[in-house]
């Protein structure tokens, strides 16, 4: 009878070397890791369980989530892992969802591998500012409805969102391109300065954009396309 | 011929053809170095006798690129391959395509065949594929598959052959390839848009192609194709006036190309490449996405798994067909070939995951919800192709975390195979279950 896997005659037979148990601690270990992280940003920037999401509240708050993600050997599981941790904790202040949002945009931005794919359909709570500043040469999927400004200061990359997002989607971006296959909320595309948002279903309303293009359902929707006229 | 002989000639071609006849970018990378697909794979089909399919938009290139590499692998001059080419529309008929009836001969009660130039020469062309309708497709089955062209109870066996097809985007007067004479191609390119700059430029030089003409070769050589002794006695003759032509190319234009002798002598080489452990065990993982299925089996066409199986995360949820067993043939011809020309001993990763995609591309049929999720997502390639290219990386993902342990398994199986008294590796992917299947173990306890 023909043996199928002759060419594995020679392969020397070895135990694995990391067992599963190990993966798994070393797993935990990395998520902890985050979590401590996020501990201490919420530790800096929540006083008196209040986060209000301005400009220099978010700026300050992702140069802390960057400084304090920095130097952890994490990979894209590992984000998603850090999502659900943070879903399944129900007390305050790690119910506020802003800083979460952009600690998690912190780890996507930085991460090794240039597609981030987070399967969070299953959360309950919705995450703000997700994609915020997402650099050019990545993609970051996301399956499941995000929160308010979603892809927020996007600066080239592209957000794939499959679900509904919330307002403001994508204020402030400079480049880059955001998709949502469900429904956006209001003020979309608020301050946008370039790239590109394509919304699938319907748009509540636009905000006041500067640059960029807008499409509903395949449409153009802003820039408006404007018919010659009749003379 | 050494194979560095042979790789410098086929290096002379392709560079030829990149420089003076096919303007286009490169879109594949291999081992640091950066080549255009439809240039690249054209050629290889050439050297392993594969069959190949372009696509594209009209007017990009995709019968062209196959002339140019057909006339100068092969050593048949340009006017020749035109006047050989099949082209695909709905009043096609098997008489023009493979032969007819001698008349003179019939009207003396003597049934004979004039073979076709399409039949008679190596390399064959047919254009625009997906017009010729569903059911005169199969017409061109049998011939397209083995070379062997069969009418009025006569037959003609090509010893050296070749295929290439090309395929429009589907408008109103294309039809689907039938799935079987898809799965017969070995590989799926696409001749890209060279941008507008090149696009510019090969305004200027539309006679380009002026210089792989040689009108007393043509004649002469479609004088021996119209001659009507018995094909077998024709062939020295061909021969020897395809390697004139080579004589000119290597004068005229500096370019040596092989002779048959030579392309043989490579092929040997070829075929002689074995594949390295880590390209062995992840072309079977691939496969075992490609055909697995815990609920039926395997992939069937007509059969749809649910929705919630342990597998779902592997290709073989979005999949709706099952691969042939002509994938793997594909892969290994092509994945040979390319380590030959890049001048490795052995085929490893990389060669593999170049191939894959191409091979792949066209073979495999996504559920509508899969490739509909993913259609808008910024790419480079037609969707088929870039799907094709995702899979290699995602299970390449899987595989790279797993390898020692899939090595092991496969090892582990030669043992049990022999008479040891081992139990199969348990693991979580299709391929430790194919493994289990393999060594009698049931699919489900």
């Amino acid at each position: 009878m023909i043996n199928p896997f002759e060419a594995f005659k020679e392969y020397k037979y070895r135990k694995r070397a990391l067992p599963l148990d190990d993966i798994v601690a070393s797993k935990a270990m990395v998520v902890n890791k985050l979590m401590e992280g996020y501990q201490h940003l919420l530790d800096e920037e929540v006083k008196e369980l209040v986060w209000l999401a301005r400009e220099n509240t978010i700026m300050r708050a992702y140069a802390l989530a960057e400084e304090w993600t920095r130097g952890i050997d994490y990979d894209v599981e590992d984000i998603e892992e850090f999502c659900f941790e943070l879903d399944r904790i129900r007390k305050a202040p790690y119910r506020i969802a802003g800083p979460g949002g952009l600690y998690l945009s912190a780890l996507c931005n930085n991460v090794k591998d240039e597609e981030v794919v987070l399967r969070i359909g299953d959360m309950e709570g919705r995450i703000h500012l997700l994609g915020y500043r997402l650099p050019k040469g990545k993609r970051l999927i996301v399956e499941g409805d995000l929160g308010d400004f979603a892809g927020i200061g996007l600066e080239g990359g592209e957000l794939i969102v499959r679900g509904k997002v919330g307002n403001a989607t994508g204020a402030g971006m400079k480049a880059g391109r955001i998709l949502v296959e469900g429904d956006a909320g209001h003020r979309t595309g608020e301050w946008m300065m370039g790239g590109e948002i394509r919304v699938e279903g319907t748009i509540a309303s636009i905000g006041q954009v500067g640059f960029g293009r807008i499409f509903e359902r395949g449409r153009q929707v802003y820039p408006p396309i404007t018919r010659p006229r009749r003379i | 011929m050494s194979a560095e002989d042979g790789r410098r000639k086929f290096k002379e071609i392709y560079n030829f053809i990149g420089n003076h006849l096919y303007f286009n970018r490169p879109d594949v990378e291999v081992k640091g170095e950066r080549y255009n697909s439809a240039l690249l794979f054209g050629l290889l089909t050439c050297l392993v006798q594969g069959k190949e399919l372009i696509v594209g938009e009209p007017g990009l290139g995709k019968t062209t690129s196959a002339e140019y590499v057909s006339s100068l692998f092969y050593r048949i001059p340009l006017g020749l391959i035109w006047g050989s080419e099949v082209a695909g529309h709905p009043e096609q008929t098997e008489e023009k395509i493979v032969g007819r009836p001698d008349l003179g001969k019939l009207n003396q009660g003597i049934e004979s065949v004039v073979w076709s130039n399409f039949v008679q020469l190596p390399v064959k062309i047919v254009d625009e594929i997906n017009r010729l309708p569903e059911t005169k497709q199969s017409m061109i089955l049998d011939g397209v598959d083995r070379g062997n062209w069969e009418y009025l109870n006569e037959i003609l066996i090509n010893e050296e052959f070749c295929l290439f097809a090309t395929a429009n985007y589907q408008d109103r007067g294309t039809n689907t390839i039938v799935a079987p004479l898809l799965d017969r191609f070995d590989v799926m390119v696409e001749s890209k848009h060279p941008g507008p700059n090149l696009s510019f430029f090969i305004g200027y030089r539309e006679d380009k192609d002026r210089v792989l003409r040689n009108p007393e070769c043509e004649r002469e050589l479609q004088k021996v194709l119209a001659d009507k002794r018995p094909y077998p006695e024709k062939l020295p003759e061909i021969e020897s006036l395809c390697d004139r032509y080579g004589e000119y190319l290597k004068e005229e234009l500096g370019v040596e190309t092989p002779d048959r002798r030579e392309r043989e002598e490579m092929r040997s080489q070829v075929a002689g490449i074995p594949f390295d452990m880590d390209a062995e065990a992840f072309s079977r993982t691939m496969l075992a996405e490609l055909s697995f299925c815990y609920q039926y089996g395997q992939k069937r066409s007509d059969e749809r798994c649910d929705e919630g199986c342990h597998y779902t995360g592997y290709l073989c949820h979005n999949i709706q067909n099952c691969a042939s067993n002509r994938l793997p043939a594909s892969l290994q011809r092509y994945s040979k070939a390319l380590a030959w020309f890049l001048g490795d001993e052995r085929v490893d990763l990389e060669h593999v995951r170049t191939v894959f995609p191409y091979a792949m591309a066209h073979r495999v049929r996504w559920k509508e919800s899969y490739s509909s999720k993913r259609e808008k997502e910024l790419r480079e390639d037609p969707l088929p192709i870039y799907l094709a290219k995702k899979a290699v990386a995602e299970v390449f993902r899987r595989y790279s975390e797993q390898k020692e342990e899939i090595k092991n398994a496969l090892a582990l199986a030669f043992r049990i195979m022999e008479g040891e008294e081992l139990e199969p590796a348990l693991g979580d992917h299709p391929i430790y279950l194919e493994i289990r299947r393999d060594l009698g173990r049931r699919l489900r306890d």
